[in-house]
């Protein structure tokens, strides 16, 4: 059965997708940034958070947050499964979302998708990869669903 | 091997005003074939072999041994002889005035360096322009204001701190080559945004006397630290917020595009400039007065710009989606200053500033209109 959003397995295959992709990522630029991917219930609450490491042009890990105890992120990014779902249903559709429905574009209006950090210094890792990062949530549309 | 043909050879130094002797230890080889090889012996740290990382060779990489070792103040020689290498008596002084590292240095400088030669992009191959379409008139007439703007602005970042790289002392080597980095990223801003106002239809709009000063109060910038909290901090980070809300309000994946990946190269500036000040502060918390004196102008002139039609409008045109929906975009310009407000305080925290007392932006957009 495949994996689903937000399990650490659907992130290993995205990582898995990314060093296929190869060259087009070596194009974009190395990013090192560790980050937690956080579901929302309705009643805001953390539902799921998944713990995701990129380390130069690979996805060098993913797990479930209670699994990776010490894990230090950047940041974590908030949104409920509803947004979430219907960033990678457009990913689906056509390779990659709506303008407005990006990880930069929710960010910025910060109703819908939300960013939590310690340090505005490590928050501002998220703009300085976000291609990558967006790439990389780009290719779920390439896995099973 | 053969001999390389050069045309006219006999010509050569025929006319010369100086004739110069050859050197001593010329004339020696000359004579007995034998090298000298006295430089041999003489070298910095001997036996090194910086590793590779799993991304290559980084700065990083090479900061060992005493080579990795920064002074807190550089070499009086003053002359650009590399950190670690043996420096003759002789060579001669450059003149520089930043000799002290924490008048430049930030602990980010070497990593941000590299990320910034690793994700350089190109205006000419990476954007996608075959798929610019026309806009209705509102929307390029916004566009490209918008440019107009930022092609501005945007080599002030390359022009004014370049200005002080000359000044910095060579043993900071790494902030040269990050402040390098950064002039090339603002020359790709500024040629990008040029060619996104001639690329649709439309053109250059109207240049601002507001921004012009704003400019020549970071070109004018007493101090390096005192630059940097102008241009970085706070022209930079509204900048940076700028190229998100471009992101968001991109009429046009080509448009998107641009914004992104100018985003990324902002949040470079801007982290540097973070960090800086960071050290900065910590060694000389006396230069916090100096700072906010230079905020309180910067501020007020930003404050200045946001209250002009060529500022504020197009931005709202560009946020509603159309002139017709300007009441919303202006709705969504106050949520957005918020956050411009917010951040730039955040990263005044992070340098370690207390900024909010004395913080001249308001974080209620409407208190803009109110006399």
């Amino acid at each position: 059965m495949a994996a689903k959003f937000p399990d650490a397995d659907w992130f290993l295959a995205l990582g898995r997708l990314m060093e296929a992709e190869g060259e087009s990522f070596r194009r974009l630029g190395y990013a090192e940034v560790r980050f937690v991917v956080r579901v929302v219930g309705a009643d805001g609450r953390a539902e799921r958070e998944t713990a995701v490491e990129l380390d130069g042009y690979k996805l060098e890990r993913a797990a479930a947050l209670h699994d990776a105890p010490g894990f230090d992120p950047d940041f974590t990014i908030c949104a409920t499964g509803a947004v979430w779902d219907r960033m990678l249903d457009e990913i689906v559709r056509d390779g990659r979302p709506e303008a407005r429905h990006t990880l930069s574009s929710l960010a910025l209006v910060g109703e819908e998708l939300w960013l939590e950090s310690q340090d505005q210094l490590r928050e501002d890792k998220y703009y300085r990869y976000n291609q990558t990062l967006q790439e990389l949530l780009n290719l779920s549309g390439k896995l099973a669903r | 091997m053969p001999t390389v043909q050069i045309k006219d050879e006999a010509r050569i130094g025929s006319e010369a005003r100086i004739k110069l002797q050859p050197s001593v230890y010329l004339e020696k080889l000359f004579q007995t074939g034998t090298p000298d090889l006295g430089w041999m012996s003489q070298h910095g740290e001997w036996g090194m072999r910086a590793k590779p990382g799993n991304l290559g060779l980084r700065l990083k990489d090479i900061e060992i041994g005493s080579y990795g070792v920064i002074p807190d103040r550089g070499g009086e020689h003053r002359s650009m002889a590399p950190r670690g290498s043996v420096v003759p008596s002789d060579v001669p002084s450059l003149g520089f005035t930043i000799n002290e590292k924490a008048e430049c240095w930030a602990d980010n400088a070497m990593e941000l360096y590299e990320e910034a030669v690793a994700r350089q992009w190109s205006s000419a191959r990476d954007i996608p322009w075959s798929e610019l379409k026309p806009l209705p008139d509102d929307l390029e007439h916004a566009m490209c204001q918008l440019c107009t703007f930022l092609t501005e602005v945007e080599f002030i970042a390359a022009d004014a701190p370049t200005r002080w790289m000359s000044q910095i002392n060579q043993d900071f080597l790494e902030i040269k080559l990050f402040l390098a980095t950064q002039a090339m990223d603002e020359a790709r801003h500024t040629d990008v945004f040029r060619k996104r106002a001639l690329a649709n239809g439309g053109g250059l709009g109207k240049a601002s006397a507001l921004s012009q000063l704003s400019l020549k109060r970071i070109f004018d910038s007493p101090s390096f630290s005192a630059q940097t909290a102008r241009l970085h901090l706070l022209g930079e980070g509204f900048v940076l917020t700028m190229f998100r809300q471009g992101e968001f309000i991109a009429p046009s994946r080509v448009d998107s595009e641009i914004f992104r990946r100018c985003m990324q190269d902002e949040s470079r500036h801007v982290g540097y400039g973070t960090m800086h000040l960071r050290a900065q502060l910590k060694a000389r918390p006396d230069l916090a007065a100096e700072i906010h004196e230079q905020l309180d102008d910067a501020e007020s002139i930003l404050l200045q710009l946001f209250s002009v039609p060529e500022s504020v409008e197009p931005m709202a045109i560009l946020l509603g989606g159309g002139l017709k929906h300007f009441d919303q975009g202006m709705e969504m310009q106050a949520n957005l200053w918020r956050r411009i407000v917010n951040e730039y305080l955040q990263r005044c925290d992070s340098a370690g500033l207390e900024r909010r007392p004395r913080c001249l932006l308001p974080t209620d957009f409407t208190k803009l209109f109110a006399a």
